[in-house]
């Protein structure tokens, strides 16, 4: 069954948390995935921005690719200056790779010549109405 | 000569047993001095909160100046005899006066009150529907309940949260959490400290937490259960819950890293 993408861009600053996190939780809804799971989505997408946005300041935007898929919502973030010269964000990313593996069912950073990508999967658990639902 | 007879001698880092030892002596002598020392010595929490407003038009310098308020405020009422970290304590109040300084101004993110009726509405509607149901309801279901559209509830989701910072009180809760210490459970091998390269920082951050913080901390990440799971277990509402992981994770950044933003 085909995918549909949905690339949000936006100013890496802290008012646009909000639009991320509404833009994930509509995303994550569509796809019948619960409250809880709604919830792990929207942090996801914060700790996602919120690291983008220390790795690449103020003047620069953030790229959210979000792929959806039957039960299946994936994004992508960045690419991003890869900080690993020690330059970091001020949150360090064994953090912010643990939180995101945390409330993801998939996570990796994908590190290319244009600098290091946030991949990210979470599935919904189980579809309504389904034995053991 | 009783230590807290003696003036503490100046410092200006945060140092959490000199902070105890100026809050000790500027209750016991009404100690202007001490006041004063610690005002300097969380400036930089108070810069470092008022910068996360610095693109709303206003100048930073003012919010300095407002956030220094707040920071006053949460010193003249900060109980020493709370097992509450003074950071823990003074930020919301901080970010408070923050915010009454934009509400004044017209340019605050006001929540209708239909939105906070929602919010509630929704917080009941998901312990419901978790009850009877025995997972955890979709966005579309809550929306059915409520009749109101998806959207709502998560504009309602939203606004739960908005620097909601639940009231000292929820944070003393029965089950035993009050005593919960997240790094009781953390080796140094564990996964997150084998992450983190800055331990000391890491564990200094997670000390900071309130014990509830630091237990429903602990059983999302640490153990994997669900929102619903920790609700049950704890005996409190899934949106709050929700609300403290968020408030844990926000804690984190803004007080254990900090220092290095």
């Amino acid at each position: 069954m085909a995918s549909d993408r949905i690339t949000l861009i936006v100013p890496a600053r802290g008012e646009y948390a909000k639009t991320v996190r509404m833009t994930a939780a509509e995303l994550a809804s569509r796809l019948g995935m619960s409250y809880d799971e709604v919830d792990d989505v929207r942090i996801a997408a914060e700790e996602a921005f919120v690291y983008a946005s220390g790795c690449l300041g103020e003047e620069s935007n953030v790229t959210f690719a979000f792929t959806v898929s039957p039960g299946t919502l994936e994004v992508a973030v960045g690419p991003m200056p890869d900080h690993h010269d020690g330059v970091g964000p001020g949150i360090p990313e064994g953090y912010a790779e643990f939180i995101l593996r945390s409330v993801c069912d998939e996570f990796e950073i994908e590190r290319s010549d244009e600098g290091c990508t946030l991949r990210l999967c979470r599935r919904a658990a189980a579809l309504v109405g389904e034995p053991g639902a | 000569m009783p230590r807290s007879q003696r003036r503490p001698e100046r410092r200006l880092v945060w140092d959490k047993v000199h902070t105890r030892e100026l809050f000790v002596y500027f209750r016991e002598h009404a100690d202007e001095e001490s006041r004063d020392e610690l005002i300097t010595m969380y400036l930089n929490l108070v810069k470092y909160l008022a910068s996360r407003f610095r693109n709303r038009g206003e100048p930073i310098d003012d919010l300095i100046q407002v956030g220094t308020i707040g920071l006053i405020k949460a010193i003249d009422r900060f109980d020493i005899d709370r097992q509450v970290e003074f950071t823990t304590y003074a930020t919301p109040t901080i970010v408070g006066e923050l915010k009454r300084h934009f509400r004044d101004k017209g340019w605050a993110i006001k929540v209708p009150r239909r939105l906070q009726e929602l919010s509630f509405r929704v917080n009941q509607a998901v312990d419901a529907l978790t009850q009877r149901e025995q997972r955890s309801p979709t966005i579309i279901e809550i929306a059915e309940y409520l009749e109101v559209t998806s959207e709502e509830v998560l504009e309602a989701m939203e606004t739960s949260e908005a620097y909601n910072f639940v009231s000292l009180e929820t944070d003393r809760s029965s089950d035993g959490s009050d005593s919960f210490s997240i790094l009781e459970y953390m080796g140094e091998d564990d996964q997150l400290m084998a992450l983190v390269e800055d331990r000391t920082t890491l564990s200094e951050g997670l000390k900071r937490l309130a014990p509830l913080e630091q237990h429903v901390l602990y059983l999302r990440f640490f153990q994997g259960l669900t929102q619903t799971e920790i609700a049950g277990m704890l005996g409190i509402s899934q949106m709050q819950v929700s609300r403290l992981l968020r408030r844990t994770l926000r804690a984190m950044r803004e007080h254990v890293f900090v220092e290095e933003i």
